[in-house]
Parts: C-alpha cells; sequence; structure tokens
C-alpha cells in the first residue's frame, strides 16, 4: 500500500488539498463588498446619498457609476458587476413634489449566492430611500425618532439565523463538502484496492495468504484503510472545529464517531460496488458515479424536500445524506444523539451489506479474468 | 532536391495525421471504457442532475407558529405569510419550548414568534417586532422564511401606514405608503431557480472532466498494450509529433462537436432551462474551450500509467473545480491565491463564458477576457503536448534501440559460441 505513490495520493494528499482548499476558497464566511454598480441620473444629494448608503452595507460594493443603463447591462454581462441601482432623473424633486418618483435595482441571479446577496441590500436600500423622505416630513412635523420610526416601519422582523449567526458560508459547505470528498476517495480505494487483485492476477494469492477465508482477506486488505481514512477524518474534524472554531455544539466526540461511522460505511459501500460489479473500470464508475451525486442528493445546498418524491426515496442510499443529518443535529444544532437515530441506523446498515456480496466476490476473485 | 523532400514530408505528415486520426477514432468506438466517459457520461449525467435540480425552487418550506398575541391582526399575518408560495404553517405551538421541539424532530425548519404585545403595540402607534427563528441546515430555508415574512411586514406595513394617514384619494395613499417607489428587476434568473444557475456550469464541466478521463484512460490502455510500457507505439505512421497530437485531437474534437451539441443545447431545452445565447458566438466559444480542453486531457494522461488510475486522480477534482470557477461562491470573493490557480483550468473560462452567453445573452465582446484566455490555454496546451509526446516519442525510440541492441549482443554471443 505504500509502495505506490497512487495510495499516496488518494488516501493523504487528495483529502488534505481538499480540506485546505475549500476552507481557504470561503475563508470569508460571507461575501462581502460584492461589486456593483450605481445608475444615476439624478445628479443631486439625494441620489448620492443613495449610492453611499448602498456602499456602506457590508455585502454591496459600489464599483462603478454609468451613464445609463445599456452600459451597465453589458457591464453585467461582462461579469464586471453582479447589479446596479438605477435613479432615474428628476427622482428627488418629484418625490418633493409628492409625484411618486420610481427608482430600480437589477441583480444578476444567474450567480445566484451573488444575486442574493446583493438583492437583499437592495431592497433595503429602497425601503430605505423611500423611508428618508417620510422622515424629513415627520421631523419637520416635529415627530421624535421613536415616533417617526414606528411610523415608517409599525411591524420589523427580528431574525434569528439559529447557530450560524453570521450566514457563513464556509460553516454551511464546507461541513459536508469536506467529508463528502473523503468519502468520495474511499469508495474508489476500496474499488481499486480489491478490483486491481483481479486485474493482476494476484488474488488468488491473496486468497491463499488469508486462509482462503473471504473475510480474514478483506479485513487484512481494508483495514489498514480504514486507520489511514480514519485519521484523516479526526483530522478534519479537529481541523473545522478545534482550529476554525466552527459551531459544534454536540463536543467533537459525536462528530468522531459519526466520521468513524461514514469512513467504514463507505468502505463498506465500496466493497459492495466491487462485489456487484467485479471489473476494475465498472467497479470504480459506479464510485464515481455515487461518489459524485452523493454531494447533490444529501441535500446541504440544495433541499432534498425539493426534490422529486423518487430521489427523496433515493436520497437514503447515500451514506452521505445520513451523515449530513447527523451532523445537523449534533454538531450545528447540539441535540441528543437519540434524535438522529435513524441515521446512525442507516449507517450500520451500510455496514451489512458486504455479507450480501462476499460470495459473489470470492468467486469473481477466483475465477473472474479481467476485461480491460 | 530539399523543397521535394519538405513536401514530401508534409504530405507523408498529412496521411500519417489521418491514419492516426482513423485509428484512435476506431479505437475509442472498439474500448467500451472510453465509449462509457466519452458517450454514456456525457449523455446520462446532465439529465441526472437537471432531473435533481429540476424544481428549481424550495416551495412551502415547513414552519410552526408561537402566537402569543393571538388577535385578529396576529392571525391576519400568519394568513398571509401561509399563503406565499415559500412558506407552509403547519402548526400552533403554545410556547418556544414546543416550537423548538418541532424544529428537533424535523417536522419544521422555521418558527415564527409573536409577542403578546403585537396589535396592542401597533394600535399604540409603537413599533413591534416578529421574531424568526431559522434552522440553518439548509440557507434556502432561511432564505424562504426570511423572504416570507418581510413580504408580509412590507405589505401590513404599508396597510396600516395609509390607515394612520387619514388620506382622501387612493393616489394620496400609494405616496404615503411610498414617496419613492422601488422596483425590484431579477436579470437573468427571474425564477431565482437552483437548476437555472448550477445545470450551466454543471455541463461545461461535464465536457472537461470525461475528456480528462476519456483521454486518460486511452493513454493508460495505451502504456499497458505497449511492450515497454511506453505512451507512443512502436509503428512507422508514429513517427512525427505533430501528426500525433493532431490526428488524435481531431478524433477527439470530432465526438466533442457532437456530444457539444447535445450536452449544451438539447439538454437545457428538454428541461426549459435559460437559454437566450446567439448560435455564433456560442459556436465561436466552444471550439476553443473543446480545443484547450483537449490539449489539456492530452498533456495531463502523460500522468496515468494504467488504464484505471485516470479515474481515482480525476474525479475528485470535479468537486474544487465547480466552486473554483466562481458560479457558486463569488469570483469576487475567492482569494487571489485560488484565483490564478484557476486559470489553469479550462473549465474556469469556460464556465464564465458559456454561462454568460447562455444566461445572460452575452455576445463575444462581454466575454472577450476567457475567450482569449481559452485560445490562449488552447495555444500554451498544445504546445506541451507536443512536447510531452515529443519526449515520450524518443523515450520510446530509446527503448526500442536498447531493446534492439541487446538482441543484437545476444545474438552475436551466441554465434560467437
Amino acid at each position: 500500500m505504500v509502495s505506490r505513490p497512487l495510495y499516496l495520493f488518494c488516501m493523504i494528499i487528495a483529502p488534505l488539498f481538499c480540506y485546505i482548499f475549500f476552507t481557504t476558497l470561503m475563508d470569508s464566511g460571507l461575501p462581502e463588498n460584492l461589486p456593483a454598480g450605481i445608475v444615476d441620473m439624478d445628479e443631486t444629494s439625494t441620489s448620492r446619498s443613495i449610492a453611499r448608503n448602498l456602499d456602506a452595507f457590508s455585502q454591496t460594493g459600489i464599483t462603478a457609476h454609468y451613464s445609463n443603463i445599456t452600459d451597465a447591462r453589458k457591464a453585467v454581462q461582462r461579469g464586471e458587476i453582479y447589479g446596479f441601482f438605477y435613479i432615474p432623473k428628476g427622482t428627488s424633486s418629484q418625490a418633493q413634489s409628492q409625484r411618486q418618483p420610481k427608482v430600480s435595482f437589477y441583480t444578476n441571479h444567474s450567480y445566484l449566492i451573488a444575486g442574493s446577496l446583493l438583492f437583499r441590500d437592495m431592497k433595503m436600500m429602497g425601503e430605505l430611500a423611500s423611508g428618508a423622505v417620510t422622515r424629513k416630513v415627520l421631523y419637520a412635523k416635529g415627530a421624535t425618532e421613536r415616533q417617526a420610526m414606528a411610523y415608517l416601519q409599525p411591524i420589523v422582523i427580528d431574525t434569528h439565523p439559529l447557530n450560524n449567526p453570521w450566514l457563513n458560508y464556509s460553516v454551511y459547505l464546507c461541513n459536508t463538502l469536506v467529508p463528502g470528498v473523503l468519502m468520495l476517495l474511499i469508495f474508489m480505494m476500496t474499488v481499486y484496492s480489491i478490483g486491481v487483485e483481479i486485474k493482476d492476477r494476484t488474488a488468488r494469492e491473496w486468497l491463499q495468504l488469508s486462509n482462503h477465508s473471504i473475510y480474514i482477506a478483506l479485513a487484512g486488505k481494508l483495514l489498514p484503510h480504514t486507520a489511514v481514512f480514519f485519521i484523516m477524518g479526526i483530522f478534519y474534524n479537529v481541523y473545522l472545529y478545534g482550529f476554525l472554531h466552527f459551531p459544534c455544539n454536540s463536543g467533537i466526540l459525536p462528530m468522531i464517531l459519526a466520521t468513524l461511522c461514514l469512513v467504514l460505511a463507505s468502505q463498506c459501500c465500496g466493497v459492495l460496488m466491487i462485489g456487484t460489479l467485479p471489473t476494475l473500470r465498472l467497479g470504480l464508475s459506479f464510485a464515481s458515479l455515487w461518489g459524485v451525486i452523493s454531494f447533490s442528493i444529501s441535500g446541504f445546498s440544495f433541499p432534498v424536500m425539493g426534490m422529486h418524491p423518487i430521489l427523496q426515496a433515493l436520497s437514503n442510499l447515500f451514506p452521505l445524506r445520513h451523515y449530513f443529518l447527523i451532523y445537523v443535529d449534533q454538531a450545528l444544532n447540539g441535540y441528543s444523539m437519540a434524535y438522529s437515530w435513524p441515521n446512525y441506523m442507516a449507517l450500520l446498515i451500510f455496514m451489512m451489506l458486504p455479507f450480501f456480496v462476499v460470495h459473489r466476490l470470492k468467486e469473481a476473485l477466483i475465477y473472474y479474468k479481467y476485461i480491460p | 532536391m530539399k523543397d521535394i523532400k519538405l513536401k514530401d514530408r508534409i504530405v507523408e505528415g498529412i496521411n500519417d495525421l489521418f491514419y492516426i486520426w482513423k485509428r484512435e477514432f476506431r479505437a475509442t468506438f472498439r474500448d467500451q471504457g472510453v465509449l462509457i466517459f466519452f458517450i454514456l457520461v456525457p449523455l446520462a449525467y446532465p439529465l441526472l442532475y437537471s432531473f435533481i435540480y429540476n424544481n428549481e425552487v424550495v416551495r412551502e418550506v415547513p414552519a410552526v407558529v408561537v402566537d402569543q398575541s393571538n388577535s385578529s391582526m396576529s392571525r391576519d399575518y400568519l394568513r398571509k405569510v401561509d399563503a406565499t408560495p415559500d412558506i407552509k404553517i403547519i402548526g400552533n405551538c403554545s410556547d418556544m419550548e414546543e416550537a423548538k421541539l418541532m424544529l428537533r424532530e424535523r417536522e419544521a425548519y422555521g418558527i415564527i414568534y409573536i409577542p403578546s404585545d403585537f396589535s396592542s403595540n401597533i394600535a399604540k402607534g409603537e413599533q413591534t417586532q416578529v421574531s424568526i427563528y431559522c434552522d440553518m441546515s439548509g440557507l434556502l430555508y432561511y432564505k424562504a422564511m426570511l423572504l416570507a415574512n418581510t413580504a408580509v411586514s412590507l405589505e401590513m406595513n404599508k396597510d396600516i401606514k395609509i390607515a394612520r394617514a387619514g388620506n382622501t384619494t387612493d393616489r394620496q395613499d400609494e405616496i404615503t405608503a411610498y414617496p419613492i417607489e422601488y422596483e425590484d428587476i431579477a436579470m437573468y434568473n427571474p425564477t431565482n431557480g437552483f437548476a437555472a444557475f448550477l445545470i450551466p456550469a454543471v455541463l461545461i464541466l461535464i465536457i472537461q472532466q470525461t475528456l480528462l478521463l476519456g483521454i486518460g484512460l486511452s493513454a493508460g490502455t495505451a502504456r499497458e498494450n505497449n511492450r515497454f510500457k511506453d505512451l507512443v507505439p512502436i509503428n512507422r505512421h508514429y513517427n512525427g509529433t505533430l501528426r500525433i497530437v493532431l490526428g488524435k485531437g481531431l478524433s477527439y474534437f470530432m465526438i466533442y462537436t457532437f456530444i457539444s451539441a447535445y450536452v449544451l443545447c438539447v439538454v437545457p431545452r428538454l428541461f426549459s432551462l435559460n437559454q437566450i445565447g446567439q448560435p455564433g458566438p456560442l459556436i465561436l466559444f466552444i471550439v476553443p474551450y473543446l480545443a484547450a480542453c483537449i490539449f489539456f486531457a492530452m498533456t495531463a494522461s502523460i500522468a496515468i500509467r494504467n488504464r484505471e488510475t485516470c479515474m481515482l486522480i480525476f474525479v475528485f477534482t470535479s468537486v474544487p473545480l465547480l466552486f473554483i470557477s466562481g458560479i457558486s461562491w463569488p469570483g469576487s470573493s475567492i482569494p487571489d491565491f485560488w484565483k490564478y490557480v484557476s486559470y489553469i483550468f479550462p473549465s474556469t473560462f469556460g464556465i464564465n463564458g458559456f454561462v454568460r452567453i447562455n444566461n445572460m445573452g452575452a455576445t463575444l465582446d462581454e466575454i472577450s477576457f476567457e475567450y482569449k484566455a481559452l485560445w490562449l490555454q488552447a495555444g500554451f496546451y498544445f504546445l506541451t503536448t507536443c512536447w510531452v509526446y515529443r519526449w515520450q516519442i524518443l523515450t520510446s525510440r530509446k527503448h526500442v534501440i536498447k531493446k534492439y541492441k541487446e538482441l543484437k549482443s545476444m545474438r552475436e554471443d551466441r554465434q560467437g559460441d
């Protein structure tokens, strides 16, 4: 195992690279100062203050002024800005003379995260711009600030994003992306290490070494993998929760237990894959398909409840889905482990899977010829 | 004399090029493994992904309510929230503890808390607060909760303001509510859909990744079948760098023109995704993308020693490559280091250019940076491919000569006996 650089790459270098990659990529947590433009055709103190206030929002950064909408639209298409705020000519004079001018903002939702964040800021700005006019009138009539605010916004929404108050995307994505990559590599390595014995015609020798017991053969081959992958798993737990201080309200031990379950479940899935398709190439294709789909179907970016009912049922067949739900319950929300028992059960069931294919696998090891 | 020689060489080169092209083409269609990557994966994966994200948005996120006010006004508020497409109120809890239990049991993903002084404060002309609590396992739950509650609160605020102002005409009412009106325009993805945003990027990435896998697989096979584990076979047609690189490249290019047409035109139509690109710029853009991907994959394939190792090395890169492209995590927030790293891969420019042409109707003018970058990459990777193949030809010759010498000395030894 140590002799081949491929093993070193897939078991240590690749996971380490992904840990570092995802966490440093989303280092800022919530994107800040997303480039936005302004089309100010009014050019009064009111319109300039709108631009200034918009720039003061933490997610929006006004990077350019455009003289007309076409230019701004082209800048969006060039990818220079994610949206722009349009203040037509005569806005402030119409507002003063109570003729209800209309400002508008354009946000590019082809870049969903950037578009949504800008939308939030710009909508707020739209409300504030309107409120500023009324507030001026109210102050002139002698209202206090408290009275003015109560008039402007009788109902305010007070949001509490539980356990991720910073809306940190890194917390939201890395907690599943990182174990997901590890799981994908476990699938592939398990399939590869067994499949390559068939390919190189060393499978019989391998079985002989283990007294013709497939169980001993598998354990002997896969337990060292388990150890390495589990160490890599502990490492990311320490890195995410200890070093980067991601929310871990359950303490780290339940997460390490969940990681161990994920490692074992993934290895057993790997055995199932090569057992059902005992050709190295097809086994690896199966592993890639299942591994890559896991990222989408586990529902950490797009919720499973929004998917087709067939996919909702299928999502249970992916170990990462259960790991994700355990993570949500334990590390993110700090619930007791009892609440996630169905998911622990599911991971245990994954660990039973090899028993269904061992006989087929043993046959394959003895009789199969490598088909390129 | 020299002239004719050069001409002969060119003719020979072109003949060899087509020989290699034909051979590679045939090899591709005879190799089940390569076929999986070149045909089956590009055919099936886009369908699967589009199916997963086809609903675009999450509707009717279940939420529970703690209504301490229990007034006609609070009931009105909740009715309106329930009526939004985003939120579905599934129950009324007597206190926060009970509501949190619902969250814990995954029955609901949000809590709307209305304080006891909700309607009395409004009646007194004071400000009141509605608190929303969201499960943060998915940001779309939070988004749904926030959007629905903001929309309803703004609507009710408007009515309250109008009621207090005591105007006489409808027009006055409108102006009281909004002295400056505003309008939001969601560009290029009006439904805010997930598929419309993610699928185009995935489609482009699939082209690059399947090329990496397919070319890597056939390179691994070539080595395994070779006596000396070399990439370039011993064959009189294979004795020029250009003819090998161009011959192979041409055969991949031909296959991928059809694949790209299917992946980039048919799939979005099947799932009625955004598709406002002009055919002209799209075709002009895809040509350098394919060229860059093919030569990139041919260069990378040099690292592949065995048939199956390409899958171990390339498959997991899909996930980081999707993130580094700047489509989900905004490009402006990607640290500089990773931005420069992303310039290594054709997919970065491919994704950004394609999304802008296909989703945003950009022309080549607007994506000139990506377009030029892809041509540069195509040129650069063409050179690196030539270089690695040249090196491979030389090593393969060296192996042949070494073997020949060995055989020769063996024969001499035997003759000597």
